[in-house]
């Protein structure tokens, strides 16, 4: 089943993606394309399959509880785009107080 | 002695470590390779020539048992530009990085660091390692030094490019469907993707955690030997790497059996591949090996496991790139506003539809039918060769069905793009090693034979394509066989 306009600008809302009108139709196209081409995978039978995550067992390795160098607030924020007392600002994003930008 | 660009990592260590050359001039040498050849090749994103030069003098400083005690001293690397690096920019071949300096090294890097190699620069990669040509790069393409009108392959083209070009001897790639291997096949340079978990990935720009791994690209065997030596092994900063491996013990029996799966010698291989790749199988033949034809009957629908698989785990991965932490910010409106036109303005477009693939994948109701499915089949590509590998050694394959293509010849059709990676994307979804070396010249372009093993044989895997290698006529490099 293709996807719709109205589906992709969904799905590209759930990925933060802004499409522009320009964008859309190619975008629609391609991943049309690409999702006809994997419908292939419907054909095989795979009842009773084991998906595989991950080729190696993980499980979370654990280590003491205790601490051990990391970086300084200066040195972790360096990148940020909007630094400000080692806090990095964003967008207002609710009501009242004072704006991040 | 030939020209010192012109010799591999081993011997210029050996050189390097009994004092007959310094490490400045070797640099010198390599700095000035990439001086007159870049500009037509476009292997780097960028070169610190002074931090390179630096580090030479601090080596030439160094006793000869130092220099003898650190296996890579005297080297210089470089590594694909999503390895992060504090003393160089990393940008993954994006823009969305913007200005991005990382605030520590990959452990890859350490690991080259202890062991006496001296970066030179990051290469050009498919933005966020997405691609199989280099043209999705940010910045701008990656030419290949057989031919500047083709691509070197992808993502790893500029790695790939670069030591081919003999820029330099050694460069780090990272595979998750075949970006090592498939580059290296284009380029005529050997490309090894160890098993999954043997090189930490901590310091590697996540594309798909589950397939991802960091390998060597280098000139010869012994190099890739050298390399995978020093990069190897258990790391804290990452959980998926191997802890406590029992190194396997290699058949002690001189002669294999090498597997060739029918479903990768059928149609849609180029002539010229098939006849170089045929010659290959003759010299095996020749050293008293057994060829064995087998079935890996999954290989078909791997490409399509794999392109909802990586595009799922990529769509999670990059959603860290929001315009907060680091990277560049889009300005505009609240929240969400600035969040969608960073993305929009950062992103390129192959990134753009990988990550709204992958969230397609993972939504509700689409769950089930696309990313469970994908990773049933990726169980039953593992089962294929679980199997094979009881009956054979090895398997050997062409690593690509065709030879390096016409830049632009393949950037309106996806599909065409992702099938090029038939031959490599079963080893990453299997998580088994292996490795790309390059097997002759067709029409002037390099062929690439790809050697695959069970899981942890990653050092048999390069002895067993080193016996090859010592049959095979040496390789050229570009500017010989123009000339």
């Amino acid at each position: 089943m293709d996807l719709s306009d109205a589906d992709i600008l969904h799905v590209a809302r759930l990925a933060r993606l802004h499409l522009t009108p320009d964008e859309l139709g190619p975008v629609r196209a391609d991943l049309n394309r690409v999702l006809a081409y994997v419908s292939q995978l419907q054909k095989l039978d795979l009842e009773g399959v084991r998906p595989t995550m991950h080729v190696v067992e993980t499980h979370a390795p654990l280590r003491e509880d205790r601490p051990e160098p990391s970086l300084g607030i200066a040195e972790a924020t360096k990148n940020g785009p909007v630094v400000e007392n080692g806090m990095f600002l964003v967008p207002r994003i609710m009501e009242g107080g004072a704006s991040g930008e | 002695m030939s020209e010192l660009w012109a010799m591999d990592a081993y011997a210029l260590h050996e050189q390097f470590a009994s004092g007959a050359i310094s490490a400045e001039a070797i640099v010198k040498a390599h700095l000035d390779r990439i001086q007159a050849w870049d500009s037509t090749i476009g292997a780097f994103l960028f070169v610190d020539a002074e931090g390179a030069l630096r580090r030479a003098r601090e080596e030439d400083a160094w006793t000869l048992d130092e220099r003898r005690r650190r296996p890579l001293s005297g080297v210089p690397v470089a590594l694909k530009d999503n390895i992060v690096t504090r003393h160089m920019p990393t940008t993954a071949g994006s823009k969305i990085l913007g200005a991005f300096l990382s605030p520590y090294d990959a452990t890859v890097v350490d690991k080259l660091m202890d062991a006496g190699a001296i970066l030179i620069g990051k290469t050009n990669l498919d933005e966020f390692a997405m691609g199989s040509s280099t043209e999705h790069s940010a910045f701008h393409p990656t030419r290949n030094p057989w031919d500047a009108t083709r691509v070197p392959g992808g993502s790893s083209g500029g790695s790939a490019a670069a030591v081919a070009a003999r820029m330099v001897p050694v460069a780090l790639g990272s595979d998750t469907g075949g970006s090592i291997r498939q580059p290296a096949s284009y380029c005529g340079v050997v490309g090894m993707k160890p098993t999954y978990g043997r090189v930490s990935r901590y310091g590697l720009i996540a594309f798909a955690s589950s397939l991802d791994q960091i390998g060597p690209m280098t000139r010869s065997l012994r190099d890739s030997r050298l390399v995978y030596g020093v990069i190897h092994g258990s790391d804290p900063h990452d959980s998926t790497s191997l802890t406590n491996v029992a190194e396997p013990i290699p058949s002690q029996e001189q002669r294999w059996r090498i597997g060739l799966p029918r479903e990768f010698f059928g149609d849609g291989m180029d002539d010229g591949v098939r006849r170089v790749i045929d010659q290959a199988l003759e010299s095996l033949q020749g050293l008293g090996h057994e060829l064995v034809e087998i079935s890996l009957p999954h290989t078909d629908y791997a490409i399509a496991a794999y392109y909802l698989i990586a595009p799922a785990e990529a769509s999670s991965n990059l959603s860290r790139y929001d315009g907060v932490r680091y990277g560049m910010r889009a300005s505009g409106g609240d929240l969400l506003n600035m969040y969608e036109t960073t993305r929009d303005e950062g992103f390129g477009d192959e990134v753009k539809r990988r990550v709204l693939l992958g969230t397609h994948a993972l939504s509700a109701g689409y769950y089930d039918a696309y990313y469970l499915t994908a990773q049933k089949v990726r169980t039953r590509i593992r089962e294929d060769f679980d199997q094979a590998f009881q009956t054979v050694d090895y398997i050997v394959t062409p690593t690509t069905p065709d030879t390096a293509f016409v830049l632009g010849a393949r950037s309106d059709d996806p599909i065409k793009m992702y099938l090029g990676d038939i031959f490599t994307v079963t080893a990453n979804l299997a998580g088994i090693p292996g490795l790309s070396m390059p097997a002759g010249l067709a029409a002037g372009l390099p062929v690439g034979l790809q050697w695959l093993a069970p899981p942890l044989f990653d050092a048999a895997l390069l002895d067993a394509a080193e016996t090859l290698e010592r049959v095979l006529q040496p390789m050229p490099w570009p500017e010989e066989v123009k000339a």
